[in-house]
C-alpha cells in the first residue's frame, strides 16, 4: 500500500540546517499495523506528516496504492487525504467550539456524504467508542481518554484505508491508553492499516511490526509474531 | 518605577507592532476628529457673547401674516423702538440699523468701490453693543448727519492707516453725499451675527420716519438686567393697540385686532436674545447668513460617535491582546509578581498608548484644520483648542480611554489562578466575546448611519440642481450695479445685447435668489381693503424682456409689450396669487393697489399669469408675488449662448469701462448664486462624507486588528479542519462569515434609525426626495464589502498556511 524510497527531508531556518528524513526506505503492506519508534527529534513526526500527505519531501519517491505522490500539489494531496487517511494525535486536536458530535461529523462535511448519511455515520461510530452518551458534551467537559476516543472515532468515520496515529496514547494514563490501543487493534482487524508513533514498548506490542529509527534513518525492523 | 513600567511598556508597543499602530493611528483619528469639531461647535456657541451687555440686548422679531402672506422678519418698524423706551421703563436703550439700500459705491482715490459691509446706525449703537475705538470716541460719534464710523480694516484699506479722524469718505449715491470719519474702532469679531465695516449716521437715511406699519429696520434693546423678556412681550398686545392699529386704520377698514385675527392674520412682536440668534434665528431680512443649532447637534453627534468608534477600537483590541498575554501574567504571578504592580503595569501601558494617541491626534488636527476650514466654513485656529472645556476633555479622555481598555485585562488576568492561564484555559474566554462583538455592530452601525445620510444630503442636493424651479437658470449672466451707468444704462444693456452670443437682455433687479431685492406691496381685491380681501405680495419691476431672459412660462394671458400702451397700469401675478384670489378666468380683472398712502388704492388689470417659479430657496414654498412693467436698473441679465463666456465678459467689461469710468465691474452666472443659496447643505453634505469615510476607516483598522486576532486565536482550529480536507475557500469563509453576520446586525440597526434621521432633515425642504430602498441597499452593501475586503486578508492569510506548522505548536 505505501512504499517510500529515498525520502529525504531537510528544514531550513536562519542558522541551520536539520535533515530530518536522510534517504528513508520503508514498505507497507494493507492490512498492516505497524509501530514506529526512535528517540526524540529523530523524524518520526515528519515521516508520519509525508505519509499522511500533509507536508511534502525534498527528494525521494513516495507510492500511495501505486500512485506517485510525492510532488502533489496541494490540491490533489488534500483531494487524496480526505478520501483515503485518518489521523489521530497525541494532543487530541479536537476543536473547542464544535460538540463531539459536530467534530466527528466535521471529516464527512468535507467529503461532501450527503446530511442524512452523516447522522446515521457519526452515530455508528459514537456507539462503537462507546461516547454516544457524550456526544452534546464539548471536548473540555470530557477526559483525555474520553477525548482521545472521540479523535478516533473522527479518524474512522470516513473509513479510511489508512490510520496515521502520532503518539496516540502519549497524553494519557495506562487504563485510558490500553483503551485506545485496543480500539486501534480492532479497527486492523476490520481491515485498516496503520501506521503509529510512540515512545512505549507497551503498546508498540500490540503491533505486527516495529520500525525502528535513528537520525532520520531506519536502523531495525522486528517483526512481532 | 515608574520608568521600569514605561520601558516595559515601550517594549510591548515595539513588540506587536501591527497593533500598536492600529490601536494608536485608530484612537488619533478619533481623536482629532473629536478636537476638530469641538473647535467648530465652541465657535458656534460663542457668538455674540462678547458684548459687555450680551445679557440684556434682544433684537425685535417681528411674525406677521396678512393677505395670503406669511412673513417672519428680522426687522420691525423705524417708531418700534423709540415708542417702547419712551413707554416702559424697563427700555434702557434701543438701536436701529437700516441696511436695505444694500451695498455702497465708496471712491478710494480715482475708483469707486462696491462696500456691502455697511448700514445706517443710530448713535446708540455704542451704547448697547461693544465695539472698542483705537481713533476717536465711539459713544458720540453718530451723533451728527454725515458722520461715518469704520473699522480699523476700512480706515487701512481706505487710507493707509488707522489714524483717519476727520478723513472724507465720499459715496456714490443720488446726492454723492460726503462723511467724515468720527471714529476707527476695531473690527467687528468673527463670531458676532453682523459684520459692518462702515457705520453711516441714521440721519442721512432718507425715510418717511414714524411709520409703524412698515417693517424696515433691524432693531435692538437694551433691557434692564434681570427684565424676563418673554414677561416684557406681553406689552407688546398694548403697544400695537395703541400705535400699529390707528396707523393700520387709516389703510384698510378694520375696527379692532380681534377682528384682523378672526379673518386668520396675525400681527405679534417678540424679543430674541442677542446671543440665540446665531444658532436659532432663520427669518427674512436676517443679517446675514445664520448657522443652525441642528448643524450643531449633527456635529456633536458625529464627533462622539467617531471618538466612541476610535476608543471602541482601542478597547477591542487591547483586550483582544491581553488574552496572549496570559501566559506572561502566569509566570509572572508563579515568579511572585504581586497583583498590584501588574494591574499597574496593564493600565500604564494603556494610558501610555493613549498619550501616543493624543500626540499624533494633534498633529493630524493641525494639518487638517485648512481642510476643515474649508468644508466648514470656518476660520478655526488650533489655538482656541485651549478652552477650558476642551483642555479638560482632552486631559481626562487618555485616563478614562486608556483606563476602560485597561481595567478588564488588568483586573481580569492578574486575578486569575496562574495554573490555569498557563494550562491556557483563560484563552476560551476571549476568544468571542459578546461584548467584542457588540462593540463591532455599534462600529458598523454608525458608519453605515454615516453613509447613508451622505448619500441622501446629496441626493436631495442633486435634487435641488436639477429641480424644475420654473425659470432657466443656466447661462444668465448679471452684470450688478448697472445704476451707475444712470442715464446710459440702457444704451449698455442694448449694446451688449447686440454682441455676439449674448440672445436676450432685460434689466433685472430683482432675482429669483436669496440676497436679491425684494419689496412687499399690498393690494386688494376690491377697491376699498378690509382684512378680509387684503392680498400681500411681493411686486417686482420688469421689463418686456424680462419673461424670455429667464425663461419664465405664461400659463395664461400675454407677457408685458410695448404694442399696448396701457400696460404701465398691468399686472402679471404668479400661480400661487391667482389660486388666492380663488376666480375663474382671471385674464382682464381689476385688482387695487396701495401706493404708500392711506386709502389710496389704484386699480390695475391683470394681464398674465405666471408659472410658479422658485424664487426663494427650495426650503420653502412659493408665495404670492406680481410684476409690474417698471425698471430696476441696479443690474442687468443677459441670456447667452457661449460655450467660453470669458471672451464676452472681457469684452463686456471693455465697454463698462468705457462708459463708467472708476466704477466697479461686477457680474455672476445666476446658476452660480442659484447654488449659493445650499451652501450649508453642501457643507453638511461635505461634513457627512468626510466623517463617514474617517468612520469606516476607523471600524475597518479595528476590524483588520480583530481579525488579525482572532485568525491568530484558530489557527489550531484552522490546522485541523484542513487536515481533515477542508478546502482554503471553505477556510476564508468560516472566517469571515462571523464577522460579516455583525456587519449585516449592524446595517439592520443602522436602516430605521439612518431613515428616522434623514427623513426629519428632509422635513425642513418644502421641495425634497423620497429616500429610496436602494440608498440603504447601496450603504448596506458597501459596507459588507469593505469588512470583507477588511478581513479576507487575515483569512486567506490564515487558510492557506501549512497545517503541520500550527499543529506543531500545540
Ligand atoms: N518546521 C521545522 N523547522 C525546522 N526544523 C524542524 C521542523 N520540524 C521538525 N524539525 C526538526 O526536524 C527533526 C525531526 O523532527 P520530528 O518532529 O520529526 O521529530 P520526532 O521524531 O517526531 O520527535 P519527538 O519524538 O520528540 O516527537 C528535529 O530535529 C526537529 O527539530
Ligand atoms: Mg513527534
Amino acid at each position: 500500500m505505501i512504499k517510500i524510497s529515498n525520502l529525504e527531508k531537510i528544514y531550513r531556518t536562519e542558522e541551520v540546517e536539520t535533515v530530518a528524513l536522510n534517504k528513508l526506505n520503508i514498505e507497507v503492506k494493507e492490512g498492516e499495523f505497524v509501530a514506529i519508534m526512535g528517540p526524540s527529534g529523530c523524524g518520526k513526526s515528519t515521516l508520519l506528516n509525508i505519509l499522511g500527505l500533509l507536508d511534502d519531501p525534498d527528494a525521494g519517491s513516495y507510492l500511495f496504492n501505486g500512485i506517485e505522490v510525492a510532488h502533489f500539489n496541494e490540491r490533489k494531496r488534500a483531494e487524496l487525504r480526505k478520501h483515503n487517511i485518518g489521523f489521530v494525535f497525541q494532543s487530541f486536536n479536537l476543536i473547542d467550539e464544535l460538540t463531539v458530535y459536530e467534530n466527528v461529523e466535521l471529516p464527512l462535511i468535507y467529503t461532501g456524504v450527503k446530511a442524512a448519511d452523516r447522522k446515521s455515520r457519526v452515530e455508528y461510530v459514537l456507539d462503537k467508542m462507546q461516547i454516544m452518551h457524550r456526544r452534546k458534551h464539548y471536548p473540555q467537559q470530557l477526559s483525555g481518554g474520553q477525548q482521545q476516543r472521540v479523535a478516533v472515532a473522527r479518524a474512522v468515520v470516513n473509513q479510511p484505508k489508512l490510520i496515521l496515529a502520532d503518539e496516540p496514547t502519549g497524553n494519557l494514563d495506562s487504563s485510558n491508553g490500553n483503551e485506545v490501543m485496543q480500539l486501534l487493534t480492532d479497527l486492523n482487524e476490520q481491515g485498516t492499516t496503520i501506521i503509529m508513533v510512540t515512545h512505549s514498548e507497551h503498546d508498540a506490542k500490540f503491533s505486527h511490526r516495529i520500525i525502528r529509527m535513528l537520525d532520520g534513518q531506519t536502523v531495525m525492523e522486528n517483526f512481532l509474531a | 518605577m515608574i520608568t521600569n513600567y514605561l520601558k516595559i511598556a515601550w517594549r510591548n508597543l515595539i513588540k506587536n507592532k501591527t497593533f500598536s499602530i492600529i490601536n494608536i493611528f485608530g484612537l488619533a483619528i478619533g481623536l482629532a476628529s473629536f478636537m476638530l469639531i469641538a473647535l467648530y461647535v465652541v465657535d458656534e456657541k460663542s457668538y455674540d457673547k462678547f458684548h459687555v451687555n450680551a445679557e440684556n440686548i434682544y433684537r425685535i422679531n417681528s411674525n406677521i401674516k396678512f393677505g395670503g402672506n406669511h412673513m417672519q422678519m428680522a426687522v420691525s418698524s423705524d417708531a418700534m423702538g423709540a415708542a417702547l423706551k419712551a413707554d416702559y421703563p424697563e427700555v434702557l436703550e434701543y438701536v436701529r440699523f437700516y441696511n436695505s439700500s444694500g451695498s455702497k459705491l465708496i471712491k478710494k482715490d480715482n475708483e469707486f468701490i462696491n462696500e456691502a459691509k455697511v448700514a445706517h446706525a443710530d448713535s446708540t449703537i455704542f451704547d448697547v453693543f461693544t465695539f472698542p475705538a483705537i481713533e476717536g470716541e465711539a459713544k458720540n460719534a453718530l451723533n451728527e448727519p454725515n458722520t461715518v464710523v469704520i473699522t480699523e480694516t476700512a480706515a487701512k484699506k481706505y487710507f493707509g492707516t488707522t489714524a483717519a479722524l476727520g478723513k472724507i469718505l465720499e459715496i456714490k449715491d443720488r446726492n454723492n453725499t460726503v462723511y467724515t470719519v468720527t471714529a476707527v474702532i476695531e473690527d467687528m469679531p468673527r463670531n458676532s451675527h453682523f459684520h459692518f465695516d462702515f457705520l453711516f449716521s441714521m440721519d442721512n437715511v432718507d425715510y418717511g420716519w414714524g411709520n409703524f406699519v412698515s417693517h424696515n429696520f433691524h432693531t435692538y434693546l437694551l433691557l434692564n438686567p434681570g427684565t424676563d423678556h418673554r414677561q416684557f412681550e406681553k406689552n407688546f398686545v398694548q403697544y400695537i393697540d395703541k400705535y400699529v392699529l390707528p396707523q393700520a386704520q387709516q389703510f384698510m377698514d378694520v375696527a379692532s385686532m380681534e377682528e384682523f385675527e378672526s379673518a386668520g392674520n396675525k400681527l405679534e412682536y417678540s424679543l430674541m436674545p442677542i446671543t440665540d440668534i446665531h444658532l436659532h434665528s432663520d427669518l427674512l431680512v436676517e443679517m446675514g447668513v445664520n448657522g443652525n443649532i441642528q448643524y450643531v447637534y449633527i456635529f456633536s453627534a458625529i464627533a462622539i460617535f467617531i471618538l466612541l468608534i476610535g476608543c471602541v477600537n482601542f478597547m477591542n483590541l487591547s483586550t483582544a491582546r491581553s488574552a496572549n498575554r496570559a501566559r506572561e501574567v502566569g509566570i509572572r504571578k508563579v515568579l511572585g509578581t504581586e497583583k498590584k504592580s501588574l494591574i499597574i503595569q496593564f493600565l500604564a501601558e494603556s494610558v501610555f498608548l493613549v498619550f501616543i494617541s493624543l500626540t499624533l491626534a494633534i498633529v493630524i488636527s493641525y494639518a487638517s484644520i485648512a481642510y476643515f476650514n474649508d468644508i466648514a466654513g470656518k476660520d478655526l485656529v488650533l489655538i482656541d483648542l485651549m478652552n477650558p472645556g476642551i483642555l479638560l476633555t482632552l486631559f481626562i479622555l487618555p485616563f478614562l480611554v486608556g483606563g476602560l481598555a485597561g481595567t478588564y485585562p488588568a483586573f481580569f488576568l492578574s486575578s486569575f489562578q496562574p495554573i490555569s492561564v498557563l494550562k491556557g484555559k483563560i484563552n476560551q474566554g476571549f476568544k468571542k466575546s459578546h461584548l467584542r462583538s457588540g462593540l463591532v455592530v455599534f462600529q458598523f452601525a454608525t458608519s453605515i448611519i454615516l453613509i447613508i445620510s451622505t448619500i441622501v444630503v446629496f441626493l436631495q442636493l442633486d435634487f435641488i440642481q436639477n429641480k424644475k424651479i420654473g425659470f432657466n437658470k443656466d447661462q444668465v449672466l448679471i452684470i450688478q450695479g448697472t445704476r451707475v451707468l444712470e442715464t446710459n444704462a440702457d444704451v449698455f444693456k442694448d449694446e451688449v445685447a447686440k454682441m455676439n452670443g449674448v440672445k436676450s437682455a432685460s434689466f433685472a433687479g430683482f432675482l429669483p435668489v436669496s440676497n436679491s431685492s425684494r419689496t412687499d406691496n399690498t393690494f386688494s381685491t376690491e377697491p376699498v381693503m378690509t382684512d378680509k380681501n387684503a392680498l400681500s405680495m411681493q411686486i417686482w419691476n420688469i421689463d418686456y424682456n424680462y419673461i424670455p431672459t429667464l425663461g419664465m412660462e405664461l400659463l395664461e394671458g400675454r407677457n408685458f409689450s410695448p404694442d399696448y400702451g396701457s400696460d404701465s397700469s398691468a399686472v402679471i401675478i404668479n400661480e400661487t396669487t391667482a389660486k388666492l384670489i380663488g376666480e375663474e378666468n382671471l385674464i382682464g380683472r381689476k385688482i387695487y393697489k396701495n401706493d404708500g398712502n392711506p386709502g389710496a388704492f389704484t386699480p390695475v388689470t391683470i394681464i398674465g399669469i405666471v408659472k410658479n417659479f422658485n424664487f426663494e430657496s427650495l426650503r420653502q414654498n412659493v408665495g404670492p408675488l406680481s410684476f409690474q412693467l417698471g425698471y430696476n436698473k441696479s443690474a442687468a441679465a443677459f441670456k447667452i449662448d457661449a460655450s467660453d463666456a470669458s471672451d464676452l465678459i472681457s469684452n463686456i467689461e471693455n465697454k463698462w469701462k468705457a462708459m463708467a469710468p472708476g466704477m466697479p465691474f461686477s457680474y455672476d452666472f445666476l446658476d452660480e448664486s442659484f447654488d449659493q443659496m445650499y451652501r450649508a447643505e453642501q457643507r453638511i453634505g461635505k461634513v457627512a462624507m468626510s466623517f463617514a469615510i474617517l468612520a469606516i476607516l476607523i471600524a475597518c483598522l479595528g476590524l483588520f486588528g480583530l481579525a488579525t486576532y482572532m485568525a491568530e486565536q484558530r489557527t489550531k482550529e484552522i490546522g485541523v479542519r484542513k487536515v481533515l480536507g477542508a478546502t482554503v475557500p471553505s477556510i476564508v469563509s468560516l472566517l469571515s462569515l462571523d464577522f460579516i453576520k455583525l456587519v449585516l446586525i449592524a446595517a439592520i440597526i443602522a436602516f430605521p434609525l439612518s431613515w428616522w434621521a434623514m427623513n426629519s432633515w428632509l422635513e425642513e425642504f418644502a421641495y425634497r426626495i423620497n429616500i429610496g430602498w436602494w440608498v440603504f441597499m447601496i450603504a448596506g452593501l458597501s459596507a459588507i464589502l469593505i469588512a470583507l475586503a477588511t478581513v479576507s486578508y487575515q483569512a486567506i492569510k490564515a487558510a492557506i498556511a501549512n497545517p503541520v506548522k500550527s499543529l506543531r505548536t500545540e
